[in-house]
């Protein structure tokens, strides 16, 4: 696996940079436009989630660093943060049934870890220490399935 | 890509476009948009979407915001909207209560 590593300041203001990179990782993949957007979508929600829980909320201030490793099947992209530890396995997502209602029905939370979920392959996070660890994978097979339904 | 957005208004409708990549840190200025619009309680709520990269889910809670501002009977278009940001619309649900338009038809063209 080969990795290449790059660290933003954990604001708001890094979310443009943060897509330009998760994109160009996607471009050097070889990867198509759908599963590179949908990377790209799954990146930044897990990265404002970080910003805006893990740092703003909680008073601190800090990095996200972000790692991109391929190999023959994958592109992973791992964001490392030290903001507040995140317990994805308690966050509730929208149900089928709460999908489903009007809009100003809607419970507003849960919609951006729901898209991380429905974007990406695989999703892994741990908290160890003073670091919280996110993984996000596409498979390279099912990005060319897509390509290949999609033409 | 910067996120730009543009407001013009009718008595009955509020109408849109919207450029670029409207993530958590550009959101703020899209649901100003919204609040200004609201202001003069429109019918409808038009978005010119065809030159808007990439939306968030920062960009869904503002079509919430906007339906709970505007109120259950207005109505929200979204015209043109690019494959991706289409896919994250019916992903959540959104297209049940959202009318999604290729083009602009006649009967909502401006014509202030």
């Amino acid at each position: 696996m080969e990795a290449r590593t790059e660290s933003f300041p954990g604001t708001l203001d890094s979310l443009r940079a943060i897509g330009a990179f998760t994109l160009q990782a996607a471009a050097e993949a070889g990867i198509g436009a759908h599963a590179s957007y949908r990377l790209r979508l799954a990146v930044d929600e897990v990265a404002t989630n970080i910003i805006i829980h893990g740092y703003t909320e909680a008073g601190r201030t800090g990095q996200l660093i972000l790692s991109v490793y391929t190999s023959r099947d994958s592109l992973l992209i791992e964001i490392e943060d030290t903001g507040a530890p995140y317990d994805v396995e308690s966050r509730r997502l929208p149900t089928e049934e709460e999908l489903a209602r009007p809009l100003e029905e809607r419970p507003v939370g849960g919609l951006g870890l729901f898209l991380v979920a429905q974007s990406v392959d695989a999703f892994h996070h741990e908290s160890v220490g003073p670091k919280n660890r996110t993984i996000l994978a596409i498979h390279y097979h099912q990005a060319q399935q897509e390509r290949g339904e999609s033409t | 890509m910067g996120f730009e957005v543009s407001l013009r208004m009718s008595d009955q409708q509020a109408q849109m476009e919207l450029s670029g990549d409207l993530d958590a840190s550009s959101a703020g200025k899209f649901k100003e948009m919204v609040e200004l619009a609201a202001t003069r309680a429109p019918k409808r709520l038009v978005l010119m979407m065809s030159e808007l990269r990439y939306m968030a889910s920062a960009g869904l809670r503002v079509l919430i915001f906007a339906k709970q501002k505007m109120g259950t009977a207005a109505e929200i278009f979204l015209v043109g909207a690019q494959e991706g940001v289409l896919q994250t619309v019916m992903l959540t649900g959104f297209d049940r209560s959202i009318v999604l338009l290729d083009e602009l038809p006649d009967t909502l063209a401006w014509n202030g």
